[in-house]
């Protein structure tokens, strides 16, 4: 009996743990305030990596999505192009902060590197919330096309806030899920 | 059929031209405004969706001259320069267009002149954001008093709804101190705490919140008036607060009436007057108070026990005591100067006057005592010598060489008195500061001589009996004045009132046998009873 129960909890656990199934389904997160408050926080570490220049400077090249929005071809595209554009944007980023971490850094630049690697992870939530396609690797090596290059931490971080604020925000904006209830 | 087509398209002209004049109005006053507070080389604003950036430069130069790149993403590309006249400013500003601007991403711009650069500028083109101002403001006034709801509809731009800040400034028509709202979002707010029956002008103006877009206050709408509710003074309200405030008047009316005499006593308070203590005194006798006292004299002993028996006994103090057996070896009687004897005043009791009664029959040994000392004042007076600097008076019992007088008591308590008012020439004692010695007993009759006071240290009076001779009197600054044909006056004592005229005989009546009692020290002086 006791055994029974003991391997019925310790089963729980485990699956508990992996999670092998399908979670069910996220309350849609429309509310741009939401994407907003990451924004925020993205500001706040661009504004403290501005000023440090030459000690946060380091040797290789980070590979970046590219942030530029021009408001008329963004229109123009649908929305699976627009969720495929972020989530690998939204995935090289975090590739590339994520490097950072392995590198010894002090410790104020350490806590804005774990602060935009749980934001990332927050806003994919986000996105998995708003039914978003998932990220899907490309299988041609057409990908850097939409990449580009970057040298130095302080941009690595401008580039983070400039995404957030463009091609994440606005695909939260539009995602169709916020405006069924709207003609 | 062509006539119409003309004019139709004269009417599109037309509205084209003003479109564009409206939107160049706009697109001028944001280039005046910006050329008023920028202090950038190239000012750079988007209006819409497109980056204007512009530069002031001299009248002759033509656009042609110059060449304006930007570049972003590795990539450069060029931009064509036109002017614009300010009739306003009288300025000529060239400017260019991005036709289609790449956002959230760094533009360098570039202005060069021959092929030499004159300017340059890096730059986001979402944080320089400048908006039209909102529109459709409207100001209506709330149902209630000193509110006003304003409403307004924002700028037409698709990607901005929801990241849009406004400030809402007010003020009374005809003042130039307006307040202001700032509000996130929404589109309209309700104004609280305004005058009642006040037209106000409202003026509103938006910004990007800057979290995601950035960019300059807008222009201020054009004043849109609304005029707050009169207040209503609700007749109900009106009527109760009338009632309730009459019948809190009547009250008030009634309970002063009811306690007017209570009231105006303790407002105004009687000056006492000691003509209910000497009855007929002022009224009969002119404050003649040597024929009142003959006239009264049989009559006031039986009174004054009475009188007495209700009132604290004045404060005596007793100089010294004369011991019975020999003037010279008068126990000292030391007494504290005035000012620390405060305490003294709590002995005065009625429980002396018991002592007093039974005392009566040694009144004729003081007397006897008395004679002695006038007979031989001087080494009494010089043993007496104070320490302190009160001034006080010594009642002499002046017997004038009269024998030993078996009459009453009150008779020899008057004797001082009498004697006192029949020698005219007797010195007045005006020492207000004790001149200690310098006066000195002698054996003038009706004398008083001063004396200082001394305290009595153990309150033991001798167990011979009341052997006090001298009465101690008040102290510094006071200036007294035995003359008979004084009058009643007050004299300023410190803290106390005296009558430097009541010299109430029922006073040393019974203080005179006093055993024991400790009367106040020299701060009063022969004080009839005070009011």
């Amino acid at each position: 009996m006791f055994h029974g129960s003991g391997l019925f909890a310790f089963l729980l656990m485990v699956l508990e743990w992996t999670r092998p199934g399908l979670s069910s389904p996220l309350r849609p997160i429309c509310d741009l305030r939401v994407v907003d408050h990451f924004i925020k926080e993205a500001w706040d570490a661009e504004a403290a990596l501005r000023a440090c220049k030459d000690a946060c400077s380091i040797a290789t090249n980070f590979t970046v999505p590219l942030t530029r929005v021009d408001f008329d071809v963004w229109a123009a595209m649908n929305i699976e192009e627009q969720a495929q554009e972020v989530q690998s944007g939204i995935h090289v980023l975090n590739d590339a902060i994520s490097s950072l971490q392995a590198s010894n850094q002090t410790d104020v630049l350490q806590s804005h590197i774990d602060a935009s690697i749980n934001n990332i992870a927050s806003i994919r939530q986000v996105l998995r919330s708003l039914s978003i396609p998932e990220y899907v690797p490309p299988t041609n090596v057409g990908e850097d096309k939409e990449m580009q290059k970057v040298s130095s931490i302080s941009e690595l971080f401008q580039v983070h806030i400039n995404f957030l604020r463009g091609k994440v925000r606005l695909l939260v904006a539009s995602a169709p899920v916020c405006h069924q209830g709207v003609s | 059929m062509a006539k119409m087509r003309s004019d139709r398209l004269k009417i599109v002209f037309v509205l084209c031209l003003a479109f564009v004049s409206i939107g160049g109005q706009h697109f001028e006053s944001k280039v005046a405004q910006l050329l008023r507070d920028e202090s950038e080389d190239i000012k750079c604003f988007v209006e819409v969706k497109d980056l204007t950036c512009f530069w002031e430069e001299e009248r002759n130069s033509l656009p042609d001259q110059y060449t304006f790149t930007y570049s972003y993403e590795n990539k450069i590309k060029d931009c064509v320069v036109s002017s614009l006249s300010l009739l306003a400013s009288n300025k000529t500003v060239f400017f260019c267009k991005l036709p289609k601007t790449p956002f959230f991403t760094t533009l360098d711009v570039k202005v060069s002149r021959d092929r030499r650069m004159l300017y340059s500028r890096s730059l986001n083109a979402e944080n320089f954001m400048f908006l039209d101002p909102p529109r459709n403001l409207t100001v209506l006034s709330s149902g209630k008093e000193g509110q006003l709801n304003v409403s307004w509809l924002p700028p037409l731009l698709k990607y901005m709804d929801d990241s849009m800040i406004y400030e809402v400034r007010y003020a009374e028509e005809g003042s130039n101190m307006g307040k202001v709202e700032v509000i996130k979002v929404s589109t309209m707010l309700v104004l609280l705490g305004l005058q009642s029956d006040t037209r106000y002008k409202v003026w509103v103006r938006v910004k990007p919140d800057g979290v995601a877009y950035k960019g300059y206050w807008s222009a201020w709408t054009e004043p849109v008036l609304g005029v707050t509710q009169p207040s209503e003074l609700d007749p109900l309200i009106m009527l109760l607060v009338l009632f309730i405030g009459l019948i809190l008047c009547l009250l008030s009316m009634t309970v002063i009436l009811s306690h007017q005499k209570f009231l105006l006593k303790k407002l105004w308070p009687d000056i006492p007057t000691p003509e209910r203590k000497f009855p007929g005194l002022f009224t009969v006798y002119k404050g003649d108070f040597k024929e009142w006292m003959s006239q009264n004299n049989s009559s006031m002993w039986g009174r004054s026990v009475h009188v007495f028996t209700e009132e604290l006994p004045s404060p005596l103090e007793v100089l010294s005591e004369v011991s019975l057996s020999s003037h010279g070896t008068s126990q000292r009687e030391e007494r504290k100067p005035v000012e620390e004897d405060e305490e003294k005043e709590s002995e005065r009791s009625d429980s002396g006057l018991p002592d007093r009664w039974r005392e009566p029959p040694q009144a004729h040994w003081l007397m006897e005592q008395l004679r002695t000392l006038q007979e031989n004042p001087q080494p009494l007076s010089q043993s007496l010598l104070p320490q302190s600097h009160d001034t006080y008076v010594t009642l002499n019992q002046n017997s004038q060489g009269d024998g030993v007088r078996e009459v009453d008591d009150v008779f020899e308590e008057t004797l001082p008195l009498q004697t006192l008012f029949t020698t005219a020439g007797t010195p007045s004692l005006n020492t207000s500061h004790s001149d200690l010695g310098s006066l000195q007993q002698s054996s003038g009759s009706g004398r008083l001589s001063s004396q200082s006071s001394f305290e009595y240290p153990n309150h033991t009076w001798p167990p011979k009996g009341p052997g006090y001779a001298y009465m101690a009197v008040a102290d510094s600054g006071v200036s007294m004045d035995y003359s008979p044909m004084s009058s009643s006056r007050i004299v300023e004592l410190g803290r106390h009132r005296m009558y430097t005229n009541d010299y109430k005989n029922e006073i040393f009546l019974h203080k005179w046998p006093l055993s024991g009692e400790h009367t106040k020290s020299g701060s009063d002086f022969c004080m009839g009873p005070i009011w």
